[in-house]
């Protein structure tokens, strides 16, 4: 039974040459486009390097204080890290960084834009960063506060040019002299908690990060969990310290910060009010609709307007047996051969408008790919896509009356 | 009497027309919105930047010097500025607030005039080089001197966009504006500049007003404008950097270029722009196609009839512009629809936009749709033109 | 084996009424090979079709191998037409994107057989009929009665007991309506089946078992 609707499907996508390419048209450029925007989510917000151990790690990046007058929001300070997230019980690692700044370092008259990160020992055990060459500071170089570098690929290609190996020579950037003690594969930007140029040691800060007691600053954290299990176990116990912390001074009566997984701090909006998850879901769907509606109108019209075409075709099917219920699965599994040899073309473009996105170098470092997880989303829209713009046609294909699909020819 | 009869042929077929119509209707409202960013954009683009940027850098620093005392405080940045200044590529500088053009920092706040409120009013805070530095262009009154220390009022500036907003066509000059609603925070302005464009070409300016910088501002400070002469050389730039590193030493020092930063805050307009622009293009291409097939084959469809019209003696331009005001009058409804939703966006001011962009690129999206639906009918027109009234009728 | 008793049918527009079948009462035995005459528009089609239970009528009964019909789904009707019956058209309705043997398989698509099984059937079908030698050519590469014939084949693949032919000589000239001709005497003849047979030629008429003329609806003879 499948082979002939195969059979069927082929000669009808065969005769009408110029039908079947406006349908292949449509459906491969609107999975083109879906699949192109999918990996770049999937690339964002679902690469792990370097931090694989996502799964049982959370992320602090967010305080928000509010009062009567106002509120402020902004990244914790080092004392709010150390000293209350610092107490909890289940991370066994607590990782620390600042958010990424900007300064300059001039080398042979030419000047290089550098960005700088400073952070704990404890990070280095949690992120797993691929090292070119040498390793992370320890934990008693930071407390010597001793003027040693972590940098990045890109870094050491700029700073130093084309030489194997820049271990224990010297950077200067912000007007300090650093010894390199490692080199890292890129970060892209786009992973802003975890990327840098060059990596710090934060004791060697030229602002002493010790002295405050203020709530808000510059720093996030990663919390470790032992195992997946504990994860939740730490969400609760976060949120439990955040109940019990004091008030940072009298103009504020609330306080929020939350322990989340890297996706929700990956959006987090800096406002309890307006959470990044659902922005960011309710974009990406009026997007997808507005990709997909039309194409598919454009299907189910021609598809429609096809039907008088086959009106003999559905007469007889009928008159020798074939039930209402058949047909339509007739014509839906036509149109979803239709769409996946769509889905086909569809991720071949992929492939070549991702390599052309690639060449662009439009965010450095961010190398766009199509992984299983891409192609099966793909596969599933294309499945839904063909159901969808099959179904209404099939649907009145089915209900055609024998006698006038017999006459009209 | 020609329109009815085509009217009537297309309600007969409303069923097959409904399709067609709402695929219209669709593509209308995604031009829509396509074209009010593009007009959005365009917009401001044709604005002047207000300022020259071309030669002016950014200099951020941070931890910055701290005392209680005024005077020293005055007296180190006076040094500061002093030893800048002095270098021969320099020209002017300025200290400022942290909210630089082309920069992500904002600072807003309110402001009441004759009882009326006016939220998002951006407050910059600046010192009595800023207009020199920046090239800003006073367009009435004056810029800050040494002469408003004294001033009983606080004395501000404001920019064109504010001044058309709360004064219209009047002066602004000697005019007080309320911070907040706060009776005893009255400002007077002193003078009009050009807006600044601050979130870069594509952006609008928006509401602005400048206060004077006092000792007070220079705790909190950390960006210091610079205007060099044209075609200076990296190793300027590494001297002003070792200058300034060297003379604040717990402060990490980063200089920016304005013609950079302008690039790519613009990056950030434009690529939203032109991924919609390419979806767009792509969704109207499609439809386009769809629209031309489906036309293309209901003529096909209907050679009888069309053959019967030739008969009876229509001559074959009336038969292809019988077909092409069809499809126009389906277009016609689609649009008809689609504007009552379109018009909703002014009306309701959705996104704060000004009507005209919402007009115009409604007016836009309708010859476009209008222009797509005629191209599209233009050859199954012609070929239906092409069809021998013997040879049709003799297929029936 | 088919049983008509009173049919009206009526099609109803918003302004007229028109009474294309005014109530026929006709009984059809196993084995005979009728055929029904008449005018253009005289509702002859419409009775074939509501025979082959295509159409449904106004008014009245059928009964089709003593089973009354009317009260069958769309999928039970479906089911039985497969079953009991074969039909042949004017205009042979062959789907032209399929090969021959496919096009004569149809009916078996519709019921459990193998794909060997069909094949089998087909074959023995189209051998039938003389067309065992085009199987794998497609309708539009045959002659008018080389397509009538495989229609045969496809009406007597799956062993009806009745088939229901609508003008089958009709598109073609005297030479090749004859040899069809004899293809369905012969499987009437032969084979037992019932055969209904609307036609417009007399000569074609006469050589059947008994002759229904229709006259603006009614039964005139």
């Amino acid at each position: 039974m499948l082979k002939n609707y195969f059979k069927i499907a082929i000669a009808v996508l065969r005769r009408r040459k110029f039908f079947t390419f406006i349908s292949l048209f449509g459906i491969s450029f609107t999975l083109t486009i879906l699949l192109v925007l999918t990996s770049f989510i999937d690339k964002v917000v679902g690469d792990s390097y370097p931090d694989r151990k996502r799964d049982r790690s959370l992320y602090v990046t967010r305080l928000q204080e509010s009062g009567k007058d106002g509120q402020s929001s902004s990244t914790p300070s080092y004392y709010f890290l150390t000293h209350f997230v610092g107490s909890l019980k289940t991370p066994v690692k607590l990782g620390i960084s600042t958010s990424f700044a900007g300064t300059n370092t001039y080398v042979n008259n030419k000047k290089l834009a550098v960005n700088y990160k400073y952070t704990n020992a404890d990070y280095w055990d949690i992120m797993e960063y691929d090292f070119i060459e040498g390793k992370a500071f320890n934990k008693l170089q930071i407390d010597n506060a001793d003027k040693v570098a972590v940098i990045s690929e890109d870094m050491k290609s700029e700073y130093f040019g084309d030489i194997p190996s820049v271990i224990g020579k010297y950077i200067e950037a912000d007007n300090v002299k650093y010894r390199v003690i490692g080199v890292v594969k890129n970060v892209p930007i786009t992973s802003y908690n975890l990327y840098s140029d060059i990596y710090l040691p934060y004791t060697v800060s030229k602002n002493d990060y010790k002295k405050g007691r203020g709530y808000l600053g510059d720093f996030t954290a990663v919390m470790l969990a032992s195992s997946t299990t504990d994860v939740p176990r730490m969400s609760d116990e976060y949120d439990a310290m955040m109940r019990r912390i004091p008030m940072e001074s009298k103009e504020y009566n609330k306080m929020s910060s939350h322990a989340e997984s890297y996706f929700r701090s990956y959006v987090n909006t800096g406002n309890d009010n307006m959470s990044g998850v659902t922005i960011v879901l309710i974009i990406i769907t009026i997007f997808v609709l507005l990709v997909t509606v039309l194409p598919t109108l454009n299907l189910v019209n021609i598809n429609i307007t096809r039907i008088m075409e086959r009106s003999s075709e559905i007469g007889v099917r009928k008159a020798f047996g074939a039930s209402s219920g058949t047909l339509v699965y007739q014509f839906l599994v036509e149109n979803i051969i239709l769409t996946l040899l769509g889905g086909l073309i569809g991720v071949v473009l992929s492939f070549i408008a991702i390599q052309v996105i690639n060449s662009f170098h439009l965010i450095p470092n961010l190398v766009l790919s199509i992984n299983f997880t891409v192609l099966g989303i793909g596969l599933l829209v294309c499945f839904f896509f063909g159901l969808l713009s099959g179904v209404y046609p099939a649907w009145r294909m089915s209900k055609l009356n024998v006698v006038t699909a017999l006459k009209a020819q | 009497m020609m329109f009815k009869h085509l009217f009537k042929l297309i309600w007969n077929k409303k069923k097959q027309n409904f399709l067609l119509m709402t695929e219209m209707l669709f593509s209308f409202l995604v031009l829509f919105a396509v074209f009010t960013l593009l007009v959005y954009y365009y917009d401001n683009y044709k604005k002047p930047m207000g300022f020259e940027y071309q030669n002016v850098w950014v200099i951020s620093y941070n931890n910055a010097y701290q005392t209680k005392n005024a005077d020293s405080l005055n007296n180190y940045y006076g040094i500061l500025r002093k030893s800048i200044k002095a270098m021969p590529e320099v020209r002017e500088l300025s200290f400022c607030s942290f909210n630089t053009p082309f920069s992500n920092n904002m600072s807003q706040g309110r402001v009441t005039y004759h009882k009326k409120e006016f939220y998002h009013m951006n407050f910059y805070t600046a010192d009595d080089s800023y207009q020199a530095t920046m090239n800003m262009q006073v367009l009435e009154g004056r810029w800050f001197n040494k002469t408003d220390v004294v001033a009983k009022d606080k004395p501000i500036v404001i920019n064109s966009d504010t001044k058309e907003q709360l004064f219209g066509k009047g002066t602004a000059v000697g005019q007080l504006i309320v911070n907040g609603d706060d009776k005893d925070k009255m400002m007077r302005v002193i003078g009009v500049v050009q807006s600044i464009k601050v979130k870069g070409d594509y952006a609008p300016a928006g509401l602005g007003l400048y206060q004077r910088a006092d000792t007070g501002s220079l705790r909190w400070f950390g960006k210091i404008m610079v205007q060099v002469v044209p075609g200076v050389s990296a190793a300027f730039e590494g001297r002003l950097y070792k200058t300034m590193a060297n003379y604040m030493k717990d402060s990490n020092i980063e200089i920016e270029h304005l013609t950079n930063k302008r690039t790519s805050i613009n990056y950030f307009t434009l690529i939203p722009m032109i991924v919609l622009s390419i979806v767009g293009g792509f969704l109207v291409i499609n439809v386009a196609l769809g629209l031309f097939g489906v036309l293309w084959y209901n003529i096909n469809q209907r050679r009888g009839e069309i053959g019967l019209r030739r008969a009876v003696g229509a001559s074959g331009n009336a038969v292809s512009s019988q077909l092409i005001y069809e499809s126009m009058i389906l277009a016609t409804l689609s649009l008809i629809v689609g504007s009552f939703f379109a018009v909703q966006f002014p009306l309701l001011n959705v996104f704060d936009l000004s009507a005209g962009i919402y007009i115009s690129a409604m007016l836009l999206a309708i010859i476009f749709i209008y222009l797509l639906v005629f191209v599209c009918s233009l050859y199954p027109g012609r070929q239906a033109a092409a069809i021998y009234p013997a040879v049709a009728l003799h297929e029936e | 084996m088919i049983r008509l008793q009173n049919i009206e049918k009526v099609y109803r527009t918003d302004t007229i009424e028109t009474l294309a079948l005014n109530s026929i009462s006709l009984d059809i035995a196993k084995g005979e090979f009728l055929s029904i005459m008449g005018p253009s528009g005289c509702g002859k089609s419409t009775l074939l079709n509501i025979m082959g239970l295509l159409d449904t009528p106004s008014k009245g009964d059928i009964k089709i191998s003593d089973q009354k019909t009317d009260h069958l789904s769309d999928k039970q009707l479906a089911q039985f037409r497969n079953q009991k019956l074969g039909f042949i058209f004017q205009s042979y309705h062959l789907i032209n994107d399929l090969q021959v043997l496919d096009n004569v398989e149809l009916p078996l698509l519709y019921r459990n057989t193998t794909a060997k099984e069909r094949k089998m059937l087909a074959t023995e079908a189209l051998e039938k009929v003389g067309l065992s030698n085009r199987i794998k050519h497609f309708p539009t590469q045959l002659s008018g009665g080389q397509r009538q014939r495989v229609a045969i084949a496809r009406a007597i693949v799956g062993r009806p007991e009745i088939i229901l032919a609508d003008e089958p000589t009709g598109n073609l000239d005297s030479a090749m309506g004859n040899e069809i001709m004899d293809i369905l005497i012969n499987l009437n003849r032969n084979e037992g089946t019932t055969i209904v047979m609307v036609t417009h030629d007399e000569n074609m008429a006469h050589k059947t078992h008994r002759l229904v003329r229709l006259f603006d609806g009614s039964q005139v003879q």
